[in-house]
C-alpha cells in the first residue's frame, strides 16, 4: 500500500522495508516530510527492524544524518535494529567523513542487508 | 371560418394567455423570448424573417407582434408596413425590437406603422409589461384618411403616414425606452460608483498589508544581522596571536546566518585551544544551535565553560579534549525535534612540545603538511558526531608536530564544495592544493584553498558554510 509521499514501504516478515523515493535529499522541507512519514510508520512499533534503502538517492545533504541519528536511538531504545542499504559511493562518502559508516549497519543491497537480520 | 378558428385558438391557449407571433432571425434569441413568453402562458409562433411572419399572421390573426428590424428576405419595417396595409391585420399591435442606435429608426417605425419600440437588449419583463399595455389599449381604426405627417429630422424632412394614436404610442414608447435605460444608466452608476468605494478600499487595504510586511520583513532583517553580529562573535579576535605558532583562517557563511564557526586562543601560557564546529542545517535553527555550543567553548573558568575548569588549588585546569568532547555530548543531548547535532575537531597544542591532543567528533579529517618535505597525513575522526549518540565517551588523539608542520582544519564545506555538475571538490584536490601552497606563507596558503573552492563552485557559488583554520608551528627555540 503507497501511503507516503517519500518512502515507499514494505513488510518482510517482521522487518520494515523503507525505500526513499527522491534522488535528491536535501531541503528541509523533504527532510521533513521523511521524518513525519518515518514516524506514522515506526512511531507505534515496539522494537521495530527496519531496512532503509538508498538506491533511489543520488544526493543527500548532512541534515539527513541527523534523521538516520534519530531513527537509530528511537529503533535501538526499542531494541530494534536499524540497517541500511542501495547507498552509492558519493552518499558512502557522507557518511564516511562524519564517522558514521562505522555507527550504522550497511549493507550491498536489500537481499544481502535482509539475510543479516536473521 | 375565421371566427371558429380564432374561437379554436382561443380555446387551445390558456386563460388570459394570447396568441404571440415573433419574427426574428436568431434562432437563440426566438428560443429565449419564446420560452418567457409560454411560461407567462402565451401562444407562441416564430418565423426566421418579415416574410414568413407575414404568411403565419395571414393564417392565423395574432393578437401582438414582435418583430426583430433586421432579418434577411423581409425586414422588420417592410413587414410592418405590410401587416398594416393588410385591412384584417392593421390592428393588430406591432412591437419593433431596436438597437434605437440613429433617430432615424424613429422615423421608419412611424413610416412603417408600429406601434412600440423596445430596445435591444431588453428585460422579458419590461417587454411582457409592454404588451399587456399595448393589449389593454387596443388600437381604434382610425379614418381611412391618413394623415401625413411632415417630421424635420437632422435638416432631413420626412413625410410618415401613421395614424395620430399609433404615432403618439410609438413616441411614447420611445420616450419610456429612454426613461428605462436612462433609470438602468443610473443603477449602473450607482454599482460603478459603489464598485470605486469598494476597490479604494481594497487599495487601502492592500497598501497597508504590504506596509505591515515591510515592517515585519525589516525587523526580521534586523533580527537576523544582531544574529549574524552575535554569531561573529565566535570567531577569532581581530588582533589573536600565539607564541610559537602562527595562525590563519577563512569563513564564508553561505547565507546570512552559518551552523559553522571556529576559533582559537590561548588557554594558559603554555597551551592553545583551536577547533572548528559544524552545526547540520543552515539557518537560524543551526545557528542558534552553534551560537549556544559556541558559550561552552571559551578559555576561561565559568559556570558553562568547558575548556578550563577550577582546580583543587584554585587555578585553572586545562581540560582534555576528548573529556570536552563527552561533556558537549552530554550537555547537548540529542534534540528529537530537529535531528540537529555537530561535528567539532578541538585540539589542545602544547606550544613549547608541540604536542597536539585533540579529538574529532565526526568531523573531517585533519591534514598535516609536514615541515621537512614528507607528504601530507590525513588524520580521520575516531569518534561519532557530538549529540548523535547518547552517553559515548570519545578517545583522544595525539600527533607530534615537527618544527615547521602545519595542520589544517576545515569543515566538510570544503571537500564537499559541488560544481554545476554536482561534483564534490574532493580530498584529493584538497590535498594538491595545500601540497602546492606549501613554499608559501601560511596566511597564503590558507587563502587559496579557499580560492580554490570557490573556484570549483562557480558559477553557483558554495552551498554549505566553509572554514578553514590553519596553524604552522615555529618554536621560538627551534
Amino acid at each position: 500500500m503507497d501511503q507516503f509521499r517519500r518512502i515507499q514501504t514494505g513488510k518482510k516478515g517482521d522487518i520494515h522495508m523503507v525505500l526513499f523515493k527522491d534522488k535528491k535529499i536535501l531541503d528541509d522541507t523533504t527532510l521533513d516530510e521523511i521524518r513525519s512519514e518515518m514516524t506514522q510508520l515506526i512511531g507505534k512499533a515496539s522494537g521495530p527492524d527496519v531496512l532503509l534503502d538508498f538506491s533511489n538517492v543520488e544526493f543527500m545533504s548532512s541534515a539527513m544524518l541527523g534523521l538516520l541519528g534519530q531513527l537509530h536511538r528511537k529503533i535501538s531504545a526499542g531494541h530494534g535494529r536499524l540497517k541500511m542499504c542501495g547507498i552509492r559511493p558519493e552518499i558512502f562518502q557522507v557518511f564516511k567523513l562524519t564517522n558514521l559508516d562505522k555507527l550504522f549497519s550497511i549493507h550491498k543491497d536489500a537481499p544481502t542487508a535482509l539475510a543479516t537480520f536473521t | 371560418m375565421d371566427a371558429s378558428s380564432e374561437a379554436a385558438t382561443a380555446e387551445a391557449r390558456p386563460s388570459g394567455g394570447v396568441d404571440v407571433l415573433i419574427a426574428e432571425d436568431s434562432r437563440m434569441q426566438a428560443k429565449m423570448l419564446e420560452r418567457r413568453l409560454v411560461a407567462a402562458g402565451h401562444t407562441v409562433r416564430w418565423a426566421e424573417n418579415g416574410s414568413d411572419a407575414l404568411v403565419l399572421a395571414r393564417q392565423r390573426r395574432p393578437d401582438i407582434v414582435i418583430s426583430d428590424i433586421e432579418m434577411p428576405v423581409m425586414t422588420g419595417y417592410e413587414f410592418c408596413k405590410s401587416l398594416k396595409s393588410d385591412p384584417s391585420l392593421r390592428t393588430v399591435p406591432f412591437i419593433l425590437l431596436s438597437t434605437l442606435a440613429d433617430p432615424i429608426d424613429i422615423i421608419r417605425g412611424l413610416d412603417a406603422g408600429a406601434d412600440n419600440y423596445v430596445t435591444k437588449p431588453y428585460e422579458p419583463e419590461y417587454l411582457l409589461g409592454r404588451m399587456e399595455s399595448l393589449l389593454a389599449t387596443p388600437l381604434q381604426v382610425e379614418d381611412e384618411a391618413e394623415s401625413v405627417l411632415e417630421v424635420k429630422l437632422a435638416g432631413q424632412t420626412f413625410r410618415v403616414r401613421a395614424g395620430r394614436q399609433q404615432a403618439l404610442n410609438l413616441l411614447v414608447s420611445t420616450f419610456e425606452n429612454a426613461v428605462a435605460k436612462n433609470r438602468e444608466l443610473i443603477v449602473a452608476n450607482q454599482d460603478l460608483s459603489i464598485a470605486r468605494d469598494s476597490l479604494q478600499k481594497s487599495n487601502t487595504e492592500l497598501r497597508e498589508l504590504n506596509e505591515e510586511i515591510s515592517r515585519i520583513n525589516a525587523h526580521m532583517v534586523r533580527d537576523l544581522e544582531a544574529a549574524a553580529r552575535v554569531q561573529r562573535s565566535l570567531l577569532p579576535a581581530e588582533d589573536m596571536t600565539l607564541p610559537s605558532a602562527n595562525v590563519a583562517w577563512r569563513y564564508v557563511p553561505c547565507q546570512g546566518l552559518a551552523g559553522d564557526f571556529l576559533n582559537f586562543f590561548p588557554l594558559d601560557e603554555e597551551h592553545a585551544g583551536l577547533f572548528v564546529v559544524d552545526v547540520s542545517g543552515h539557518g537560524v535553527p543551526s545557528s542558534l544551535m552553534a551560537v549556544t555550543v559556541g558559550r561552552f567553548l571559551v578559555p576561561k573558568v565559568s559556570d558553562s565553560a568547558v575548556l578550563v575548569r577550577q582546580g583543587p588549588d584554585g587555578r585553572p585546569v586545562i581540560v582534555p579534549p576528548a573529556e570536552v568532547a563527552t561533556q558537549l555530548n552530554r550537555l547537548f543531548q540529542a534534540d528529537e525535534f530537529s535531528g540537529l547535532y555537530f561535528t567539532m575537531l578541538y585540539a589542545v597544542l602544547h606550544l613549547p612540545t608541540g604536542r597536539l591532543d585533540y579529538v574529532s567528533g565526526g568531523h573531517p579529517a585533519l591534514v598535516r603538511v609536514p615541515g621537512d618535505g614528507a607528504d601530507l597525513e590525513f588524520h580521520a575522526a575516531e569518534g561519532f558526531p557530538i549529540a548523535f549518540v547518547p552517553e559515548i565517551e570519545y578517545a583522544q588523539q595525539s600527533l607530534q608536530l615537527s618544527p615547521g608542520d602545519r595542520i589544517y582544519f576545515y569543515s566538510d564545506g570544503v571537500p564537499e564544495a559541488m560544481d554545476a555538475e554536482k561534483n564534490p571538490y574532493g580530498d584529493e584536490a584538497m590535498a594538491a592544493c595545500m601540497r602546492a601552497a606549501r613554499g608559501l606563507p601560511l596566511e597564503e596558503s590558507v587563502a587559496s584553498l579557499l580560492a580554490a573552492v570557490e573556484t570549483w563552485c562557480q558559477p553557483n557559488g558554495p552551498l554549505d558554510d566553509i572554514s578553514i583554520l590553519g596553524l604552522e608551528w615555529r618554536p621560538s627555540s627551534g
